[in-house]
């Protein structure tokens, strides 16, 4: 038996302390290419972000200076001036405010009357309507739009407050969604209720709302940036300049992109006004952005 | 599941949602089909009395038309490029990132950053950086300045490049447009990606150093089998995204669609359908957006099919 | 190959940080594993035997301490350096490979002057999966093997590169009843062939007896007995290791030393020559007791039990721990079942006494004694105002691991997210609605860690009256709840009673107390309750 035992040991004896060292330098090793490597890719990630901000801090003359500064030599704010008169910010700020705000409330009313209704009461084909719902979710939304352009067109909405909240209130996606949310609260909760004589929307307000809060959160955000970045719809059905939305204005503010000598400091300027609303709402959310994102996969 | 007493409850909360739901969402499926066939619809002539005949003429144009062929290679060629590199980037990111302790949760935190951002509005700060400032067109070039991009691969000695400007190359072009999407896809990747990773068991991983197994080999061998669904998933996802790219073009090249002089170079299928409808064309737009989805149906069909020989669950 | 453990340590960091506590999970470990034995690593959960496990193949690294293997100091080596085979507790298999890939692969891994030949490799391959015989099922997928089969493919991936060192992590705890008994016979089987040395991790003492040359019995991170399965169980040196060891379990007896003799009750029962006087725990194994009709131990009839070779007499004492004591006599002792009181004498050679010593939890402020928590029975006796509690016997390692498993099921990774978020919210709606106890035993699951105390968060046990009663480990595992209203122990593994103190930026919170809920309802705010960990206790009285 010992014989045998020796004949098949495959291992190699190691050289012990060469072996110890061989191993740590490894280590090291590895681990410094690991964070270089997440350190470069975190550099290329952060620094369009970056560039925007100084282009939009430095004079023009500085801006076109054939060696680039990395950082302002003159710090200058009237880039964001000019910016905010030249594109009309204003009233771009105010009439994305209005339509996010209360596309995102009504959505969030229907999106959870909806979800109750799916996770919790019972009718007949429920189940096949949901299905059917769902199964909407796999068309492009640009076959929606064309004939949704001939509606509200039929219907006198272009250029109006309306044109731009209605349409997209309802997102299966969110009442999916929330519909997960939902279905994870016990039935218990919900027969115990109704022994007590809860009424349905009494234990929808008191009960599933709280402890679907999370996901109403993420649903919410998700929404207010989807108002905040949308750019097709409103550029078809928006276009006067009092109508339009923050990034529709922001683009058409700045039609000449590439040609040789834009402004691009107040450019940046423009493009940093839009952006740092998102930048604060991702600081203060980031948690509930990133967990809804994981859940849904769309970009909002 | 509860049963509730009062059936038409149910069917008053649905009626906001199921009313709009019918009017954007169900009747365009059904109308947009019926304008597809009828010959050359245009709304304003609908509304002016005009008649349409059956048939299939707008598929005709739209496949006949030059640009057509343009917008679909356009797509197509964004879509085999992005979806390869943002993939693969991500899987390494994203298994780096697991790998290591401290300042995980930071790095997470910036890689995630471009997500939350406007598409538009970042693709004007990528054009700001890829553009020369000057008369590209003058013989010889006067530059002003070559752009942030220019100025980095000065530094390796190499000639500024034309990217986006007046006289661009078609390759530069969709260079740009593929960094640019690249690194507007890592995030949600790497999200979904790290999601998937950290609720692989971890003793998969001790089983494997007790064995010895190089880094590379548990990589390939385990972490890519074992998360071949999500990666799965975010192939699927991003084609399907990638078919319907049309903003971040827009956010680099304006609605143009290409650099000055060269309008609709870097047009896509989206590009199209929106400049059919904006020029009165509904009937091919709407032949159009039939094409388009039977594209994406396909591809995720054969995505689908190739993933279940592929993936391991 | 000869294994050496040498002082081995292993301090986890606390995980709430700010208390800064840390858990000794292994405790000054030293011991030698003769070259091809087969050694049993025994004890309840959390009791370090995994950790000691992992540190041997190099997946943990020991705080201080030493490991060679032969006359090699291993303990910088990393695991594919040291030649182990390592079986995990759930087998580990990788889910996409074939049984035949599987085997493979760590042959695959080898480099260098190690590496294989593709037709070597397949012959180990097909010699391991012959070892263990699933050389028929080569070709199939671990989601299509029985439970059984998973674990000799998890041996197979083990032996595959004839590793110098086997180590099994609670090989059979996975299996059903049946297959226990055939698959422990299977490794005895198998290390005999191999005369690899072995370790392997259980807290089933029947299966660490069964098959070990050596067992180790181990508690809170410190070997308590080391020795031959029939010599831990002839004479164990503390009361743990008694009642650890033996099925049906060992009785025992509150009892007392007076005057050289050990007393249980008024009944002098053994002679206990200069030994002083004090408090003692008797234990008397089920065979240690002979009937007789003038013994010098009393107990009350309950029933008697046939079972052929052997009876088994069911009887009452009121010194007893138990309700009732089992013994066990040859069957050719005639017992009258009628009879009211039934009389032993004892085997001395069979009869262990204790010195009587608990750990007790006190609290840190003010000395008293709060809860008496006597290792050996895992039962726990709260005292306050005077009032002294049974509060029952802490869950076992496989009810734990039944609630894990049950709570795992039941619910998604979503519903515990809500769980955790929807806490407080949670019992205002129950305050209206009903109580809903799904909801709750979710939180149980926080699975016991390595620890050396007690490290349930949330667990439930019964006391002797039958009544359900619910432990809560607070943020850290040096605090603890009893109480038997469910919501409050939910409440309370959330509710550390805290204090802002100072003001404007500099403002922290800190940690001010602990609510401590008592079974008369009553709520009281106390400083924490720190644990006071030993070692060896309730040891051996040498008569």
């Amino acid at each position: 038996m010992a014989e045998n035992k020796k004949a098949t040991v495959i291992m190699h004896e190691r050289d012990i302390e060469k072996t110890s060292k061989l191993q740590v330098v490894n280590n090291v090793f590895g681990t410094f290419f690991r964070y270089l490597f997440l350190i470069i890719v975190a550099v290329v990630v952060l620094f369009p972000f970056y560039w925007m901000i100084i282009s939009s801090l430095k004079t023009l003359a500085e801006y076109r200076l054939s060696v680039p500064t990395f950082w302002p030599k003159q710090v200058v704010w009237y880039n964001y001036v000019e910016a905010f008169t030249a594109a009309n910010l204003g009233t771009l700020f105010k009439n994305t405010v209005i339509v996010g705000v209360v596309s995102t409330i009504l959505s969030l009313v229907i999106t959870v009357l909806t979800a109750f209704v799916f996770a919790r009461l019972e009718f007949k084909g429920k189940n096949a309507l949901f299905a059917m719902l769902l199964g909407t979710m796999m068309i492009p939304g640009e076959l929606f739009t064309i004939t949704n352009y001939e509606t509200v067109f039929r219907l006198g909405w272009l250029n109006t407050y309306t044109v731009l909240i209605v349409p997209f209130l309802v997102s299966v996606f969110y009442v999916y969604l929330l519909r997960q949310s939902f279905m994870q609260i016990p039935d218990s909760l919900y027969l115990a209720a109704k022994v007590d004589g809860t009424s349905d929307l009494k234990y929808l307000w008191k009960v599933m709302i709280p402890l679907a809060m999370p996901t109403i959160i993420s649903i919410t955000i998700l929404k207010m940036m989807g108002a905040w970045n949308s750019y097709m719809w409103p550029n078809l059905v928006a276009r006067d300049a009092d109508m339009q939305l923050i990034t529709n204005g922001l683009r058409n503010a700045f039609t000449e992109a590439t040609s040789g000598d834009t402004n691009f400091p107040v450019q940046m300027a423009a493009v940093a006004l839009v952006s740092i609303p998102l930048f604060l709402v991702f600081i203060f959310f980031r948690k509930y952005i990133m967990k809804g994102v994981s859940r849904s996969g769309i970009k909002g | 599941m509860v049963d509730s007493k009062h059936k038409w409850k149910a069917w008053l909360y649905l009626s906001p949602a199921l009313i709009l739901l019918a009017v954007f969402t169900l009747y365009p499926i059904v109308n947009t089909i019926r304008l597809a066939f009828m010959e050359d619809y245009g709304m304003m002539k609908a509304l002016s009395g005009a008649t349409f005949e059956f048939g299939f003429g707008n598929f005709e144009k739209v496949v006949e038309y030059r640009n057509f062929t343009t917008c679909l290679k356009n797509t197509v060629l964004l879509c085999v490029l992005t979806v390869p590199i943002s993939t693969v980037l991500a899987l390494l990111i994203a298994v780096t990132l697991n790998s290591i302790g401290p300042l995980r949760r930071f790095l997470q935190t910036i890689y995630f950053l471009p997500y939350v951002t406007n598409s538009i509005a970042i693709g004007m700060v990528f054009a700001a950086m890829f553009n020369i400032v000057g008369n590209v067109s003058a013989e010889p070039p006067l530059i002003t300045t070559a752009g942030i991009i220019n100025n980095f691969l000065g530094i390796f000695g190499v000639e500024p490049i034309n990217w986006i400007n007046v006289g661009s190359s078609y390759w530069a072009n969709i260079t740009v447009m593929v960094i640019y999407i690249v690194w507007n896809a890592l995030p949600f990747k790497i999200l979904i990606l790290l999601g998937g990773l950290q609720s692989i068991n971890k003793q998969y991983y001790d089983a494997a150093k007790v064995d010895g197994t190089s880094r590379a080999r548990t990589l390939w061998k385990i972490t890519v089998p074992l998360l071949s669904p999500m990666i799965a998933y975010v192939v699927i996802t991003s084609f399907m995204g990638g078919f319907k790219e049309y903003s971040s073009i827009v956010g680099i090249f304006g609605e143009t669609m290409g650099p000055p002089g060269n309008k609709g170079a870097m047009n896509t299928m989206v590009g199209f359908i929106y400049q059919s409808l904006e020029g009165q064309h509904q009937g091919r737009a709407s032949a159009a957006s039939l094409i388009l989805f039977a594209i994406i149906m396909a591809v995720t069909l054969v995505n689908l099919q190739v993933s279940k020989k592929k993936v391991h669950y | 190959m000869k294994v050496v453990l040498e002082n081995l340590t292993k301090v986890f960091p606390s995980r709430n940080k700010k208390a800064g506590e840390e858990v000794v999970a292994v405790n000054n470990f030293s011991f030698e594993i003769p070259d091809g034995k087969l050694i049993g690593l025994l004890g309840p959960s959390g009791c370090g035997k995994s950790t000691t496990l992992y540190m041997i193949s190099g997946l943990q690294k020991p705080t201080s301490g030493k490991i060679y293997f032969g006359d090699d100091d291993i303990t910088a080596l990393s695991p594919e350096n040291r030649g182990v085979g390592l079986v995990f507790q759930n087998y580990a298999l990788y889910p996409h490979m074939t049984v035949k890939q599987n085997i493979l692969f760590p042959l695959q891994n080898l480099k260098g002057e190690d590496k294989l030949s593709k037709d070597d490799m397949l012959k180990k391959a097909y010699e391991a999966a012959k070892l263990v015989q699933i050389d028929e099922l080569m070709d199939r997928k671990p989601s299509e093997l029985s439970g059984g089969q998973q674990q000799r493919v998890a041996i197979a991936r083990a032996l595959v590169k004839m590793p110098r060192v086997l180590l099994l992590d609670e090989p059979l705890s996975n299996l059903d009843a049946r297959l226990r008994l055939q698959t422990r016979e299977e490794i005895r089987r198998i290390q005999r062939e191999t005369q690899i040395t072995t370790i392997f991790v259980t807290h089933d003492q029947e299966e660490a007896m069964s098959i070990s040359d050596m067992i180790v019995v181990m508690k809170l991170g410190v070997i308590q007995q080391i020795g031959a399965p029939q010599d831990v169980y002839d004479s164990p040196e503390n009361l743990f290791v008694a009642k650890f060891l033996g099925t049906p379990p060992i009785n025992v007896f509150d009892g007392a030393i007076r005057d050289g003799k050990v007393y249980i009750g008024e009944d002098a029962v053994l002679d206990a020559p200069g030994v002083e006087d004090q408090e003692v725990y008797v234990g008397i194994r089920p065979e240690g007791f002979e009937l007789a009709e003038d013994g010098a131990l009393h107990c009350e009839l309950r029933s008697v039990e046939v079972m052929g070779r052997d009876v088994s007499i069911v009887s009452a004492n009121a010194q007893a721990h138990t309700p009732v004591i089992r013994s066990i006599i040859n069957a050719d002792n005639k017992v009258d079942a009628t009879q009211k009181e039934v009389r032993f004498n004892l085997k001395a050679h069979k009869t262990f006494v204790f010195a009587k010593e608990r750990v007790t939890w006190s609290m840190a402020n003010e000395g008293k004694t709060l809860y008496t928590f006597n290792k050996a029975s895992q039962t726990l006796n709260a005292k306050y105002d005077g009032k002294s509690y049974d509060l029952g016997v802490l869950l076992t390692d496989e009810d734990i691991a039944k609630l894990e498993k049950q709570a795992k099921q039941s619910l998604s990774p979503v519903a515990k997210f809500f769980i955790k978020q929807g806490k407080k919210l949670l019992g205002a709606a129950q305050a209206k609605v009903a109580p809903a106890v799904e909801l709750v035993q979710s939180l149980i699951p926080e699975k016991p860690a390595l620890t050396g105390e007690i490290t349930y968060k949330l667990a439930m046990g019964k006391n002797k009256e039958g009544q359900t009663l619910y432990f809560a480990g607070g943020v850290d595992n040096a605090r603890l709840c009893v109480t038997s209203d469910i919501q409050k122990a939910v409440d309370l593994h959330a509710e550390l009673v805290t204090k802002v103190v100072g003001e404007g930026k500099k403002a922290k919170t800190v940690v001010e107390g602990y609510n401590v809920y008592y079974l008369d309802g009553e709520t009281k705010v106390y400083p924490e309750i720190t644990v006071a960990n030993g070692e060896n206790h309730e040891k051996r009285i040498f008569l």
